[in-house]
């Protein structure tokens, strides 16, 4: 097992929009090998978490100290619809200065491979989104931030990225992942944390139990 | 510096790629450019108004707003799938972003241009080929200076409801001094008169090059961020 | 911070009261007690508001546009609601220099309008800080909304000097008709003193109208704060 340090730390993030306080003196630390499930109820602060731990928000206050590669899955696909989809990675491959070669590797990942040379204005939703993961994936990151990854996707589609991301997982990626649908994802969460308008609440190790039955308990308890 | 670079180049052909593929913008500035040289050529008296008084003001005009047609277009095609943001999550260097952008907006305004200039001789008859040298000269500095403003503002509006009204309003006022000098230096040129005795206007489009292509890079970071 | 706003108001509104019976003052010296311009009459008197409203707007520009920057490093809200202030008070005083301009101009010039040096620099300083304003009325968020009206503060300040530079440049390819321009180089003693004067009270007008707009400004902000609060 590698050496379980924080790949990311979050202190005190708060962040407003419009006066709104959206989130609220939020601290994280997420490890290698672990994988977060982060849930709670809609217009709770998830998504504007996961942007502001990516970078591509600032917080209003409070600092994030980012120890490795991020990559991460978003509500949108982070992509250009006029490009193929063997274009749009090469883009992505050279910005983070991997080798191009890795691309055609990516597609088969993701099960692509057939439509390498269509540009991805063309794909369906569920294809956008292995794309997007294909995306996140190209530079091998240390932490993965996953907004909704399974929104799109078909059964099989589904158990293909599960069944990625436990091997991921296990091979060290941290990850921290938002989803409606923890069922799918009984195998992969190491931990479970609640957040509720703005707020965060105390990370828990899942240690074996069963994610859905430890939320419908914190549901329950929140109301 | 090589990073930005490196970097600023792959986003810069990636939006060349982008707008070959679709030439949307392409194809509708094109269509402007001759619709407004048609227009000026034949709204004139021609017994009044000699096609070489109007000959520079109508360039300028077709430049100019052809060009706006396409800035909007730089920021528009990040918005689609978000793609802006898989750069920012990428080690590509901030500043790289605007100097790819104005890169690619300077291809496109640059094509445009030459492309404009091509059916701008038959229609007025005036003899660029004497100082060709010269005239490129003066429309690449002026194009810098407003294709500069240009990029740092359309990532501004991009994100109003009112991107197409605002851009042009917000960006008129920085035209003034760019174009009024290129409009000078290109109707002084075509009169035959010598380079040294513009130097006035061509030391004023300089000074705005200077300025305002290092303000835009350094406020393009503020810009950015949300 | 309310009350410090309330207070704030309140001042401002009682320089704007002392600027404006400075104003009587001024109208009536210039009306009586100031002589009769030779050439053109009792048009000229005009001077003394159109010159001090130009000499205001630019003030007001340039305020807008320090605080810009001000407010880039320092990232205060009160700097971005004192450079609105400033730019908004700077549009109004461009209204009267753009429409006492061609008051002025009518009678003597015979037109409405004319592209002169003054008149063209601000029309079109003018038409960048109306665009500044309707930039923040589109923007919604306060943090974008004072980060891209800083862009563009900063932005129109240093365009200042460069379409003044045009103009100047563009007027002497293309000399002047022998017309009589909008502020002569040398005044008799009288009218100088009439001018200066008016331009105090420009200037006093400037800062009393500023401290209000700001004030009015950071209440409004307060206010939505408070809703926002109170709507969780």
């Amino acid at each position: 097992m590698p050496p379980s340090d924080p790949v990311i730390i979050a202190t005190a993030l708060s962040r407003r929009f419009a006066y709104r306080p959206v989130l609220v003196d939020v601290s994280l630390e997420v490890r290698r090998g672990e994988a977060l499930l982060l849930v709670g109820p809609n217009g709770a602060g998830k998504t504007t978490l996961l942007r502001v731990l990516a970078g591509l928000l600032r917080p209003t206050a409070g600092h994030v100290e980012r120890r490795a590669p991020i990559g991460m899955v978003g509500h949108e696909p982070m992509l250009y619809p006029a490009l193929t989809a063997r274009e749009n990675l090469r883009f992505f491959a050279r910005l983070h200065g991997v080798d191009t070669a890795r691309v055609a590797e990516l597609l088969e990942q993701v099960d692509l491979a057939h439509r390498a040379h269509d540009r991805i204005g063309t794909f369906s939703r569920g294809m956008l989104q292995r794309m997007a993961i294909a995306r996140a994936l190209v530079h091998e990151p240390a932490l993965l931030l996953f907004d909704e990854p399974l929104s799109g996707l078909d059964a099989a589609a589904s158990r293909a990225l599960v069944a990625l991301l436990a091997e991921l997982r296990d091979r060290g990626t941290a990850m921290i992942l938002v989803s409606h649908q923890l069922e799918m994802l009984r195998g992969v969460g190491t931990h479970i944390v609640r957040m509720a308008a703005g707020r965060l609440g105390t990370v828990d190790p899942l240690q074996g139990r069963d994610p859905v039955a430890l939320f419908t308990a914190l549901m329950r308890e929140a109301s | 510096m090589g990073a930005v670079l490196r970097a600023a180049w792959l986003i810069a052909a990636k939006d060349v790629a982008i707008e070959w593929r679709t030439k949307t913008a392409f194809a509708s500035g094109l269509v402007f450019a001759v619709l407004v040289l048609a227009v000026l050529f034949f709204s004139r008296d021609p017994t009044v108004v000699s096609s070489h008084d109007i000959a520079p003001g109508a360039l300028w005009v077709t430049f100019t707003f052809a060009a706006m047609l396409g800035l909007n277009r730089a920021f528009l095609l990040e918005g689609e799938l978000r793609g802006l943001d898989g750069i920012l999550l990428s080690p590509a260097p901030r500043s790289a972003i605007f100097w790819g952008k104005f890169g690619g907006n300077l291809a496109f305004v640059g094509l445009i241009e030459a492309i404009s200039i091509l059916l701008f001789v038959p229609f007025y008859d005036v003899p660029i080929w004497l100082r060709f040298g010269e005239l490129l000269l003066v429309i690449a500095m002026t194009t810098v200076a407003f294709v500069a403003v240009g990029t740092l503002l359309s990532a501004m509006v991009v994100r109003t409801r009112y991107a197409e009204l605002m851009l042009p309003l917000l960006l008129l006022p920085f035209l003034v001094p760019p174009l009024v000098g290129g409009v000078q230096l290109t109707a002084g040129l075509l009169d035959g008169r010598p380079l040294s005795a513009l130097s006035g206007w061509l030391k004023l489009i300089g000074a705005f090059d200077v300025a305002f292509v290092t303000l835009a890079a350094l406020l393009f970071q503020v810009v950015l961020d949300e | 911070m309310r009350d410090r706003a309330l207070r704030l108001a309140g001042v401002g509104r009682g320089i704007t009261v002392l600027a404006l019976l400075g104003l009587a003052g001024v109208y009536v010296r210039a009306l009586k007690y100031t002589p009769l311009e030779l050439s053109q009459g009792a048009a000229q008197k005009i001077f003394y508001v159109h010159v001090p409203a130009a000499w205001a707007a630019l003030l007001s520009i340039s305020v807008c546009g320090l605080l810009s920057v001000l407010y880039l490093w320092l990232k205060d809200r009160r700097i971005d609601l004192a450079a609105a202030a400033s730019a908004e008070v700077g549009v109004a005083f461009g209204v009267v220099m753009l429409t006492t301009g061609p008051l002025w101009g009518k009678p003597i010039w015979g037109t409405w309008w004319t592209w002169d040096a003054r008149l063209t620099s601000t029309l079109f300083l003018f038409l960048l800080f109306v665009g500044y304003i309707v930039l923040r009325g589109v923007l919604t968020d306060p943090g974008v909304r004072g980060r891209f009206s800083a862009v563009i503060g900063i932005m129109g300040l240093v365009l200042v000097p460069f379409i003044h530079l045009t103009v100047y440049l563009f007027r002497t390819l293309h000399p002047a008709p022998i017309v009589l321009k909008p502020s002569a180089p040398s005044l008799p003693s009288a009218m100088l003193a009439t001018l200066l004067s008016s331009v105090g009270v420009f200037t006093l007008f400037y800062v009393g109208f500023v401290m209000q707009r700001y004030a009015l400004g950071l209440l409004r902000e307060l206010r939505e704060e408070e809703l926002a609060g109170a709507a969780r």
